[in-house]
This record gives C-alpha cells, sequence and structure tokens, in this order.
C-alpha cells in the first residue's frame, strides 16, 4: 500500500521503460511524450510478460480500406498473442473490459512512485 | 483457482534452424544448390503484422526454436513439460515443385533432427517429415527413419495438391500404420507454390481471414481421409489434427453422418458411421484454442462428442499463438483436464 519510490527522474529515457519490482509485483514504468505510466507485467489473457512488448503506433478505427496510423509510442502489444493495450489507461483496443492492470505514478522531488492501492 | 499438480505432454512444438544447418546431412545435387541458393519454401506468402514467433523465446544466439538449451530452460523446465513432440517447420517443403528435391530435404531433415535434437535431452521426441509430392518417396522415407526409438510420428503439410484421403496418397498411410507411427498434418504454407488455395472460396486479402480459415482445410482433408476409407484400408493408422482448431468437429460429424444415412452407396466401404472412424482414428491438438466469451461454451461443445479422449494439449511453442498450459482449459474436470495434457498423448505415442 502506499507510494513506492523505486526510479528516479532521467532513469528512464524519452520512449523507453523499466520494469521494477514492487511488494512481489513486476511492474514496467514507461516515460511516452512527457508522461510516465505504470502498468503490470502481466497480460491479463493468457499472463505473458507484456513489458516485453513491442511500444509503437496503430491503425486507429477509420473507415473501409483507409488507414490511420497514429498513438506513436502509446501502444504496447504483448509479445505472445499481439493483443494491443492503450498504455495511457490499460485497455485493450478491442474492448473496455479486457484491461492490463494501471498504476498512478507520482512524482516527488525528482523521484518516480507507484501507487499501490490507495495512498 | 488453483489446479491440482498435473504432467504434460506437449503436442506440437516447433524446432527450426537456418537451411545451411542441413547441409552436412544433404547429398549432392542438393547440397551446393542449398549451399549457393538456400532452401526456398514457397511460404503462403500471407504477411502477418505481428510477426509469427513469440517475441521472447528468441535465444541469445540465432532464431527462436533453434537452440535446444534454451528451449528446455524456457519451455520443458519452464512448464515442467514430460515430453515434447517437435515437429519442426520442414512439411512446409511439400508446397514446392520438384519432388527429388523435396524428398532430399525431408531426409536431411530427419537425420538433422535425430543427430542434433533427439537424445539431446529425455523430453525430447520427434516429428519425422515427408513430402507428399511423392508418396512413394515417401513410405521409403519412412521405412528408413520411422524406427527410430524417439519417432513418434510422421509429419505432413496440410496445404498439398488435394485432399489426403485420396489414393495417390495411400503409400504414405501405409507405411506409417506398418511401422506403428500416428500421420499428423500441420498447417503453415496454405497457397502457397503448388498448393491449392488456402480456403475454398478462393484466395483471401489477409493473414486474419487466412489464419481464421485454415480450419476449412481441416474439414476438407478429414472428410476425404473418411470418406475414401483410409481407415478401412488401414484399420492400425492413427491421424493427429494438429494447429487446424477443434469448435468445428460436432457440427462437421453431424453432417457427414446425415449424409451417410442417404449417399452411403458412395462410400459402401465405409462399415459405420463416420463419425465413429474418427473418434476411433483421430486426435486433434488444442492450440491454437477457440475462446468463446463463456468459457463453458467451448466445454461443452466438447462433451458433445466426447472430445477429451481425443485432444491432446499443444502449445505451438515459439510461434506468436502459443497457448501457455496453465490459462487454458481451466474448465475441464481434473479427468478430463488429465486426458488432454497426457494419458492421451502417452498412449498414441507409447512414451
Amino acid at each position: 500500500m502506499g507510494v513506492h519510490y523505486v526510479l528516479e527522474e532521467g532513469d528512464i529515457p524519452e520512449g523507453s521503460h523499466k520494469v521494477v519490482y514492487v511488494e512481489g509485483r513486476e511492474i514496467g514504468v514507461y516515460f511516452i511524450n512527457g508522461q510516465y505510466y505504470a502498468i503490470h507485467n502481466y497480460c491479463p489473457h493468457q499472463g505473458a510478460p507484456i513489458c516485453s512488448g513491442l511500444v509503437s503506433g496503430t491503425n486507429l478505427p477509420s473507415d473501409v480500406y483507409t488507414y490511420k496510423y497514429g498513438r506513436a509510442g502509446e501502444i504496447i502489444r504483448c509479445p505472445w498473442h499481439g493483443w494491443e493495450f492503450d498504455l495511457r489507461t490499460g485497455k485493450s483496443l478491442f474492448s473496455d473490459k479486457t484491461r492490463v492492470r494501471k498504476y498512478e505514478v507520482e512524482l516527488s522531488e525528482g523521484r518516480i512512485g507507484i501507487v499501490l492501492g490507495s495512498k | 483457482m488453483a489446479l491440482e499438480s498435473y504432467k504434460i505432454i506437449d503436442a506440437d512444438v516447433h524446432n527450426e534452424q537456418d537451411d545451411s544447418a542441413l547441409l552436412p546431412y544433404l547429398p549432392e545435387p542438393w547440397r551446393s544448390r542449398v549451399a549457393a541458393s538456400g532452401i526456398g519454401y514457397a511460404g503462403s506468402g500471407y504477411y502477418s503484422p505481428i510477426g509469427v514467433m513469440k517475441k521472447d523465446s528468441i535465444p541469445p544466439k540465432g532464431k527462436a526454436g533453434s537452440d535446444p538449451e534454451f528451449m528446455v530452460k524456457q519451455l520443458v523446465e519452464g512448464y515442467n513439460v514430460d515430453y515434447v513432440v517437435l515437429t519442426g517447420v520442414v512439411y512446409n517443403i511439400s508446397t514446392t515443385h520438384d519432388p527429388d528435391f523435396a524428398a532430399a530435404i525431408c531426409s536431411a531433415y530427419n537425420d538433422f533432427l535425430i543427430a542434433e535434437w533427439l537424445g539431446k535431452h529425455k523430453a525430447f521426441k520427434g516429428a519425422m517429415v515427408v513430402a507428399t509430392q511423392d508418396p512413394l518417396l515417401a513410405a521409403r522415407e519412412i521405412d528408413r527413419v520411422g524406427g527410430h526409438p524417439d519417432i513418434v510420428e510422421v509429419m505432413i503439410s496440410s496445404a498439398a495438391r488435394s485432399p489426403l484421403g485420396q489414393r495417390h496418397y495411400h503409400p504414405i498411410y501405409e507405411a506409417a500404420e506398418r511401422n506403428g507411427l500416428p500421420v499428423a498434418i500441420h498447417p503453415g504454407a496454405e497457397g502457397g507454390g503448388g498448393s491449392t488455395a488456402p480456403t475454398a472460396a478462393g484466395y483471401p486479402a489477409r493473414y486474419i481471414e487466412w489464419h481464421t480459415c485454415l480450419s476449412q482445410m481441416f474439414m476438407a482433408h478429414l472428410v476425404s481421409i473418411v470418406c475414401e476409407g483410409v481407415f478401412v484400408k488401414f484399420p492400425r493408422l492413427k491421424f493427429v489434427l494438429v494447429e487446424g482448431g477443434i469448435a468445428w468437429l460436432p457440427g462437421l460429424m453431424w453432417r457427414l453422418d446425415k449424409n451417410y444415412k442417404a449417399l452411403r452407396a458412395s462410400v459402401p466401404w465405409l462399415k459405420q458411421m463416420p463419425s465413429q472412424y474418427i473418434r476411433e482414428h483421430c486426435y486433434l491438438t488444442t492450440q491454437p484454442i477457440e475462446e468463446p466469451d463463456n468459457p463453458q461454451h467451448l466445454i461443452d461443445l466438447f462433451n458433445m462428442i466426447d472430445a477429451e479422449n481425443i485432444l491432446l494439449y499443444s502449445s505451438d511453442y515459439p510461434h506468436w499463438d502459443f497457448d501457455s498450459p496453465d490459462p487454458i482449459l481451466r474448465r475441464l474436470k481434473p479427468e478430463a483436464r488429465r486426458k488432454v495434457f497426457y494419458d492421451n498423448a502417452k498412449q498414441l505415442y507409447r512414451l
């Protein structure tokens, strides 16, 4: 419970991530477009280590036979079955009900904190 | 809910190698050809946006599935698997055009498999491979290596020039039966080279369509194998349908049995309901497991056809649609789970 300060700002270059261990959980911390996001390193489908998956953009919903690529750097794709999740919300791109566990990130005096449960 | 611990046999694991790895096992003139130009598989040509390989299965050196020690660590020890059936990828050679070349590649691979995989770990069992372009050459190859103690089945491609029950292929089945080996069919190159279109309707535009419709290929082959009397001619032969899906089977059995009642005279050699031949002679591997929103629906389908006696767990390691053993089929009753994950394969492969 509470805020766990696990990294310092500058530890994660823009566009990359680090996996940290907090109370027995593996959590991936991402630094994307100046924002930090934290997700559980566990895909809700079959439990794959999702944080070893590719982070990229994707084809957004569009009209038939048109392609609208966007959200560069915000979509993580599971390394096993290719399911796509929005790093900002944890939601999968095919259903709001399917999501990877997401954690709030709190910055304080140059430190990066992961919020587990209520503070 | 924690599952009771259970033993596992994985019926579909893909070891892979660079083309050059087969050179020491290839005679001329094929060795020079492969050294200069590679094997030159005729693949399906369909593009997968997520690649075919499971991204965390690539060893420090070489491609996914190429390193026996890495496979032991990640799969055999990682999931506590008793046996894995190494199925390779060389069955895909059956869509190429030269029957002699295809047969030579298969022979080289079988020797490579025996020398460089089997015996490296007690969990490793092998599917020998034969090409379907010339079934007489295939039969000769089965007689050559089929007696090896760690070879447990004969693998052929489900991408073929015609339905696999037809008499042209029977020498393969005769040789497999003679050697006490099941015949397994596996998809991958559907639509490539000299094979038929990958779906009954022709060539779809995308991998998602191609992959979904692979089950059609299995339906067509299975109906052919039963109606052509393969199991009447070769009563001890078993077939393994690998990676072709499962949920379609109840409907196919019902439709085929119904037609048999009216059209029996066109297949008078069948002495029992077609579905009975399937139950007695065919096994299906589980991966990629169908995942309905309500998992019980799949179990309901299984119960309709007593599927727990004909399913073999498979992971498809190290491919993208890998099924980990723990999260799938959790609704199976413990006894059914034991059969699907272990007992059925142990009996079929005599392990």
